[in-house]
């Protein structure tokens, strides 16, 4: 099982969290132009590899996370607040 | 007969008794059901699933492909049971398989007969694929069911299990899976670290191929060291033991999955290890050879006949012959010789074996034959003598036939380290051609692979390794490991194999025994195109047996690899995927079984509908009543009643189950005007909004009443299948999107029992019950807030209505609201209140329109219900930017309907499609959907609410509901989706 480390509630199994979405992605202005929304809710990428994404800790506090996770191999190597950002890896 | 008693081996003195087939037998503690068999002289044990061969012991471990039985009757039953991993226990019930009336007289055994007489017949390689083709309609009326009948394994029980099965979550440091040797010392040397140390084996005896060896004098301190050993790893605290837990699966974060039979309560044990580091000792399974009638019973791995004979006390039979490619074997006719049962030959396919082992045969007298192979294994049912022939240099051809008698043949075509988890931490394993069989090439990270399990089979060099492997790990989670004693003896795991993969000359010969897969259905497979490995097993349905290709997938993909002239590395191995064994469902399930399968919520006051006589129906988690049924009426009549009473007089509901979220902070109201399409920044404080959420993307999400308490304070109320999302939504967009929002979100579900109370008389009966709030219009209007404080519950009432009549919501204090359901009730005694269950609920707002989640599945626009007007213009809010796509404001869309059905008393079916035709065929152009439907006794009619294309324009036409599956197709007439009070007077007066 894919074990995320909460910054509130400490290492927890997956099965404690949701899934929520890519979090690299930037939602448009408010005004921004339709073709613009539309790029941003439908166009999405499935990258190979680190991802960072959106998680929810729904059985635990329910706090909502960035998470770095490698999609081949499902490591966690980052966990964060979403205002926080990995420090760039090389 | 053949096998016999013979010596104490390492078992228990106690006698047991068991039955095979009804037949009582007897065994001793420690004895398997496949030793006990043995030991009672039985030979055929079941018939094999496709051909109906007889079929015997072939193995003593998780690789058993031959003796599969039925352990217990009735529930307790367990199908396809490995007789080798299947302990007897006191007055254990044992069942044949796949045989009619007996193993030994079988009437379906005419399918291999059918397989020898014509080629590429009934069964052979991919028939699922090509047999009974047509007529098609033969296929469920005879094909399927001969099919079934003919082929087949063990019958899964009819009636629930009884057992009781658990789950266990354990974390460790070191998990050691296997425990022979080289586990039983890494698990040793790890423990002495002090660290949390896991041990998994699946046999009831720790030891591996230690007990093989015979429980002599010479051996006495081997076996004094076994035992040292696993004494040592019991008494530390920070070891745990697992003994008959097959570990089957390894998954991601390090965590490994088994199954655990334990004696007592429970039948098994799920358990799940996390584990930080990994030392894969699971050490290796013998190899069949592929010879003529190679699955004939008394055809048996020779590790196997040697482990039955030392540790069991069985001789496999009376005259044991041996049939082998590499070393190993030779110890098996030494140990039968020297336990002084007769060994009429050793038959190496090898030129020289080396001058120790022809020695060790010229001392005892047995007689060795060098490249020379068995052709074929012969006798009525089991072995009773081979055919052998010497094998060309080449190796492509024999000749010089002749018979030797036997009633066991003891076979080894070499050795496969088992690399399943290891495999499945991600790597590919790597031919080794020094052992002819795969080894883990690159280490999955916080894995080490050791002993046997690597290739390794010298006793001392496994174990080496595995000290090695275990203080690594030690010393990568900052602990030192611990020198522990090395084994008193050693042996050497040199096997010098010279690969046979199949022996050249006729016969049936199986590649895998279980699944009745011949080394012609291999070759068949190639000349068809099914080359890969891959393709190769899904065709022949190789490896797909409950030994999980153990035996057969070495050989089959070697002949592969033979038939494409390509290298056995090239040809690759199939994907290992978990479980390699069989578990059973029941582990998974755990106790969540029956009532616990999922999580039953009740609302405060269930006690209370259930003494009113409600019948309950599930909704989402929550138990909720139906309706409520007087003396003999059908749920049609209760409902009808509940609904025309409601619009009459007065009716009370349970709407605890509706979500309820307080939002909280200066930025309340700017954060509702974003989620919701319509203002809330405007609402009056004591007052209540309805309000509708819309997805990024356009579609309607969710809708609810909204009140304000204060300036930043308020009262969401959401759907009741959507409370969850909608919170979780909320959250998100607070942390996520707009951290700048000054804004606290709770779920306050449980804080408040909910009623709607509904009808003409519903302000009459709260005025009686809460005598302190005035419910005058003037004072209480529609869409009104109040609160209140009653008995000591505190009070919010909503005057709101989803049933169209005057009505308000009460929501009570949880721990009061039996108490204020029952004030409500006691006041409205006098206006003849009814309760009334979610039929009524439905019926009352289908009449008058209104959508629920049958409604907003995910595909509607606002425009779709009629609410594009509710959208705001001078804000922004979620959804905005796209919900005026071109698709989604397209004309003929489809778009809320009522139906009418043109004859009152026909129902509408949900689900009915909506046709122009009145018989329409597939074909038919499908303009809409039903998506609810009730009887109204409003309008003495069955009315629906649909979603019909271009819908708004085309009240007054007449369509029909088809409902194909049943046959159905009733005629409707489109109508404005407002049934009842249209001009919505009755909620205000």
């Amino acid at each position: 099982m894919i074990r995320i480390n909460c910054p509130y509630c400490g290492e927890r199994e997956h099965s404690e969290f949701t899934y929520g979405e890519d979090a690299t992605r930037t939602t448009p202005d408010n005004d921004a132009p339709m073709e613009e929304w539309n790029k941003f809710v439908y166009e999405r990428d499935n990258p190979a590899g680190e991802h960072i994404e959106y998680w929810h800790h729904a059985f635990g506090c329910r706090a909502w996370l960035k998470v770095q996770r490698n999609t081949i191999t499902h490591d966690i190597s980052w966990v964060g607040l979403p205002h926080e950002n990995p420090e760039a890896t090389s | 007969m053949s096998g016999f008693r013979h010596g104490a081996g390492r078992l228990g003195d106690a006698q047991l008794n068991f039955t095979f087939d009804g037949k009582p037998m007897l065994a001793r503690t420690g004895d398997t059901v496949a030793s006990a068999l043995l030991a009672n002289g039985v030979e055929v044990v079941g018939r094999s699933f496709k051909y109906h061969r007889p079929r015997g012991v072939t193995s003593s471990g998780p690789e058993e492909a031959g003796a599969l039985v039925t352990i217990g009757a009735g529930g307790k039953a367990d199908p396809n049971a490995r007789a080798t991993m299947e302990p007897v226990t006191q007055g254990l019930e044992v069942f044949s398989q796949n045989c009619f009336p007996s193993p030994k007289f079988d009437l379906m055994s005419v399918n291999g007969l059918a397989g020898a007489i014509l080629p590429g017949s009934l069964f052979s390689a991919g028939f699922y694929y090509k047999t009974f083709m047509w007529p098609a309609a033969l296929w469920y009326k005879f094909y399927e069911p001969s099919i079934r009948a003919a082929a087949g394994m063990g019958v899964p029980p009819k009636v629930a299990d009884p057992d009781i099965y658990d789950r266990i979550q354990m974390f460790c440091d070191v998990a050691v899976v296997g425990g022979g040797s080289a586990g039983l010392s890494a698990a040793l040397s790890a423990s002495q670290s002090g660290l949390r140390v896991v041990i998994f084996d699946e046999h009831n005896d720790l030891g591996g191929q230690l007990l093989n060896e015979a429980n002599s004098d010479a051996n006495a301190d081997l076996e004094q060291w076994r035992k040292d050993t696993i004494a040592a790893l019991e008494s530390a605290e920070n070891v745990t033991v697992l003994a008959r837990a097959v570990c089957w699966g390894r998954f991601d974060g390090n965590m490994l999955a088994a199954h655990q039979s334990v004696d007592g309560k429970v039948r098994q044990n799920y358990i799940k290890v996390q584990a930080k580091k990994i030392i894969i000792a699971a050490g290796a399974i013998e190899r069949p050879l592929v010879f003529g009638n190679n699955d004939k019973p008394n055809v048996m791995l020779a590790s196997a006949a040697r482990r039955m004979l030392n540790h069991y006390g069985t001789a496999t039979g009376k005259m044991l012959a041996v049939f082998t490619n590499n070393d190993s074997a030779y110890q098996t006719a030494f140990d039968y010789s020297d336990a002084g049962i007769q060994v009429s030959a050793v038959v190496d396919s090898r030129q020289y074996p080396g001058q120790a082992l022809v020695d060790g045969c010229k001392s005892r007298g047995i007689t060795l034959h060098t490249q020379a192979v068995v052709t074929e294994a012969k006798g009525w049912q089991a072995v009773r003598s081979i055919e052998i022939a010497d094998l060309a240099a080449n190796g492509q051809s024999v000749r010089n036939r002749r018979r030797v008698a036997c009633d066991v043949l003891a076979h080894s075509g070499g050795w496969t380290p088992q690399v399943q988890m290891a495999a499945h931490g991600g790597k590919p394993p790597v031919y080794d051609k020094n052992i002819a069989a795969f080894v883990v090439g690159d280490q999955a990270p916080d894995t080490y692979s050791v002993g046997a399990a690597e290739g390794e089979n010298g006793l001392l060099a496994g174990v080496s390794q595995a000290i090695d492997a275990a203080k690594a790990a030690c010393e990568e989670l900052g602990a030192t490991a611990g020198s522990v004693t090395a084994p008193p003896q050693d042996r050497d795991g040199a096997t010098n194999i010279v690969p046979l993969w199949c022996v050249p000359a006729k016969g049936k010969q199986l590649v895998d025994i279980q699944h009745d897969v011949t080394a012609a259905d291999v070759v068949q497979s190639h000349s068809e195109g099914f080359v890969s490995v891959e393709h190769l097993k899904r065709y022949t349905t190789l490896g797909m047996a409950n030994d999980q290709g153990r035996t057969s997938n070495v050989n089959a993909l070697a002949i592969m690899a033979q038939c494409r002239g390509v290298s056995i590395a090239e040809a690759g191995t199939t994907r290992f995927r978990a479980p390699i064994a069989p578990v059973s469902m029941g582990g998974f399930a755990g106790r969540e079984i029956g009532k616990h399968f999922k999580p039953v919520r009740r609302t405060p006051m269930q006690e209370w509908h259930e003494k009113a006589g409600a019948v309950f129906v599930q909704a989402g988690m929550y138990m909720r009543p139906q309706y409520y049924p007087q003396a003999s009426e059908t749920i049609d009549d209760a409902y009808e009643r509940e609904t025309a009473h409601v619009r009459q007089k007065v009716g009370i509901c349970d709407v605890t189950s509706l979500g309820k979220i307080e939002i909280v902070g200066p930025d309340a109201a700017e954060f509702l005007d974003r989620v919701y399409i319509n203002m809330f920044s405007t609402l009056k404080i004591g007052k209540a909004r309805y309000g509708v959420m819309l997805r990024e993307d356009g579609i309607v999400y969710d809708d609810g009443t909204t009140s304000r308490f204060a300036e930043d304070r308020f009262f969401m109320t959401t759907t009741t299948a959507k409370a969850g999302p909608v919170m979780a939504y909320l959250e998100r967009c607070l942390e996520i999107d707009w951290p700048e929002l000054k804004v606290r979100v709770s779920s306050v579900s449980e804080r408040w029992g909910a009623m709607a109370v509904a009808g003409p008389d519903s302000r009459a009966t709260l005025s009686a019950a809460f005598p302190s709030v005035d419910f005058s219009n003037e004072a209480f209007p529609f869409m009104g807030v109040v609160h209140a404080e009653h008995n000591g519950a505190k009070l919010v009432i909503l005057r709101i209505s989803f049933s169209g009549e005057m009505a308000y919501e009460v929501y009570a204090t949880s721990e009061h609201a039996t108490d204020i359901w029952q004030t409500v009730v006691d006041a409205g005694q006098a206006y003849d209140i009814v309760p009334y269950g979610l039929e009524t609920l439905g019926a009352l707002r289908i009449e008058k329109g209104h959508v629920t989640g049958a409604e907003l599945d995910g595909r509607v626009t606002l425009g779709d219900v009629h609410m594009d007007g509710m959208a705001s213009k001078k804000k922004w809010f979620v959804g905005k930017n796209l919900k005026e796509r071109e698709g989604m404001v397209h004309p003929n869309r489809p778009q809320l309907v009522g139906l009418k059905s043109v004859d009152p008393r026909t129902p509408i079916s949900t689900g009915s499609i909506l046709v122009t035709e009145a018989n329409a065929t597939a074909g038919a152009d499908k303009q809409g959907w039903v998506s609810s439907m009730t009887y109204s006794p409003e309008l003495g009619n069955f009315i629906a609410l649909g979603f019909l294309r271009g819908g708004k324009d085309r009240i007054g036409e007449r369509i029909y509901a088809a409902y194909p599956v049943k046959g159905k197709n009733v005629e409707v007439e489109v109508v404005s989706n407002h049934f009842v009070d249209p001009t919505n007077d009755r909620v205000k007066g």
